[in-house]
């Protein structure tokens, strides 16, 4: 066998015996503890759920999925940004970094109406929702990458008289860069999550629903092995989100650390 | 060991003893603890559980009732089925859901029989009728039934569908934005607010599913009959006071939820009148609900795709046999 694919084999296999054995388990439950199918349904009973819904859930995948990844970029891109200027001065970093912290502990829930108050009951609403949600983990891990730097490296810049922009693209940038990859990690489920919470309050009008949508539809008419489906779909476009998310940063970081 | 015990069994005896047991009219038999879920916070649809609360109707009747407050998309028919509450409140379209899940619950009487639910547009504006309900925003909970149904029936051009706000404030700002509301309530906020509100009855577009209907679960009716067959008869004769006598009952209300002003409870009183009290519940008494009735909603659910044809029997849904005094 090809020694990747071996590799590979090898680390799919403990999180794929994993999941056969909660799947047995949980039917085993089922039929065991005798619970009803509204309170939990068997697993084939969610994946004929599925297949009856494949197309639904298929377009609420597309939907969610985009809102959460442009969530997820947005995100990425205003905390690379703030970081960067936490970074530059330590009085802008007290001074703002407690108002970071905002995004990380509000509740969404409450805001999220008002948001869409202020955006309109549309994706854009949803974005900024995802957006909110996932911020925080990049932004702090970023200006941790950008400010806890080797002292001997500092030293030597400063010894060899670096300017400013030589010590921020040679040293600060190169040093952050799995700091980023980590928060980025960490944002990329989270993005998901808010994307399904803005669905809840703005919706895609007529004929488009989202994830959010969908599990809100089939709990209100108790249709759990749906919703099951539907719940499962999400954390699989979490998965894949996060999956993309590591790929790309698992790439980057080898780049970087042949330099 | 064995007097530790019984030392604990004399002081849960005695937490057990609580105010309402002792002030129970007969102490000799202490009221059987029952509860009762509603399906949202508490406000006018409730009112006749809760005067029956108020107005000691259900200690009459031998029972120590707790009534427990809901909110958006709380599951009522799964707990009452499970046997976590007795009783539960509902529209009756969820006990069609739920039948439909296996989740075994029964309708037991239907005080209102006409469903408030309405879409509640401006007055002075071109939505005179649901055809016309076109090139506007209309907030409406497309998980609910009714929203299937009005989606079905009418083209609604050029219609954004917005998720249900849960208050009248961007509807007072905003000439072509509609909103699904019970012709009860929000209305009554709408003017409130300075707007002059129209409302468009979804029963009048033939949706009428009997509303705040109480239900239980088909075990308990087959364990604990007697119990049920009292609490309907003071649910009955909480409704009947409430219609008459609302004052003191919506004091509580509003004590409960400080949304419900007694000046809206009081507009909800009036408005339900004519939904409780029609020609069918003059013949055969309040809560009174027919085979008809259920089947027409069962065939227009099935006919929404929301549940599968035939799956749900309507004998099944409800039974009048505890309405008979």
């Amino acid at each position: 066998m090809n020694p990747r694919l071996r590799s590979f084999a090898l680390a799919m296999l403990p999180p794929l015996a994993t999941f056969i054995l909660f799947v047995v388990l949980w039917d085993a439950s089922v039929v065991y503890f005798e619970v009803e199918p509204f309170q939990v349904p068997r697993p084939m009973a969610v994946v004929r759920a599925a297949m009856e819904r494949k197309e639904q859930i298929g377009s609420g995948l597309f939907l969610t999925g985009s809102a959460a990844a442009m969530g997820f970029a947005t995100s990425l891109v205003v905390g690379v940004l703030v970081a960067f200027l936490f970074s530059q001065s330590r009085v802008i970093q007290r001074s703002l970094y407690p108002y970071a912290i905002f995004f990380q502990t509000v509740p969404i829930i409450a805001v999220a109406p008002l948001i869409i108050n202020w955006f309109g009951h549309d994706t854009r609403s949803i974005v900024i929702v995802s957006a909110i949600v996932s911020l925080f983990p990049i932004i702090t891990n970023t200006t941790t990458g950008l400010t806890e730097l080797d002292r001997n490296a500092v030293e030597l810049f400063e010894l060899n008289g670096a300017t400013r922009i030589q010590k921020l693209f040679k040293l600060q940038l190169p040093n952050s860069v799995p700091y980023l990859i980590a928060g980025a990690r960490t944002s990329s489920g989270l993005s998901v999550i808010g994307a399904i919470i803005g669905e809840f309050f703005a919706g895609f009008g007529q004929e488009k629903y989202g994830l959010g949508f969908l599990i809100f539809q089939t709990s209100s008419q108790l249709k759990i092995d749906a919703m099951f489906a539907c719940i499962v779909a999400s954390t699989l476009l979490g998965l894949l989100i996060f999956g993309a998310v590591s790929l790309v940063g698992s790439a980057v970081l080898l780049r970087w650390r042949s330099n | 060991m064995n007097r530790l015990f019984a030392l604990l069994c004399l002081a849960a005896l005695l937490i057990g003893c609580d105010k309402k047991q002792a002030a129970a009219p007969r102490p000799s038999v202490p009221a059987e603890k029952v509860s009762l879920a509603l399906n949202w916070f508490p406000e006018a649809e409730h009112g006749g559980y809760y005067a029956a609360l108020v107005h000691g109707i259900y200690a009459e009747e031998g029972l120590d009732v707790t009534i427990i407050p809901g909110g958006p998309d709380v599951p009522v028919a799964p707990r009452v089925a499970t046997g976590q509450v007795e009783f539960g409140v509902a529209n009756a379209d969820q006990v069609v859901f739920a039948r439909a899940a296996r989740a075994n619950v029964v309708a037991l009487m239907a005080p209102l029989q006409t469903s408030p639910r309405c879409i509640m547009v401006h007055d002075g504006t071109s939505y005179k009728s649901f055809a016309d309900l076109n090139d506007m925003t209309l907030a409406l909970g497309m998980q609910d039934a009714f929203a299937q149904f009005l989606k079905k029936n009418y083209p609604l051009r050029n219609v954004k569908i917005v998720p249900y706000p849960g208050s009248v404030a961007t509807f007072l700002n905003d000439k072509s934005f509609g909103q699904q509301a019970y012709n009860i309530s929000e209305p009554f906020l709408a003017a409130k607010g300075g707007a002059k509100p129209r409302v468009l009855m979804l029963s009048d577009a033939g949706w009428n599913p009997y509303t705040s209907v109480l239900l239980t679960a088909d075990s308990l009716l087959g364990e604990r009959r007697d119990m049920a067959r009292r609490f309907v008869r003071a649910s009955v004769r909480g409704w009947d006071k409430y219609m008459k006598e609302p004052t003191e009952t919506n004091a509580r209300i509003n004590q409960l939820n400080g949304e419900m002003g007694v000046d809206i409870l009081k507009f909800g009183v009036d408005e339900m009148q004519a939904m409780v009290y029609t020609p069918e519940t003059r013949d055969k008494g309040t809560g009174a609900m027919t085979p008809e009735r259920w089947t027409t909603l069962i065939r227009q659910m099935e006919a929404l795709e929301l549940v599968q044809p035939f799956l749900v029997k309507p004998e099944e849904c409800f039974t009048s046999a505890l309405l008979v005094p």
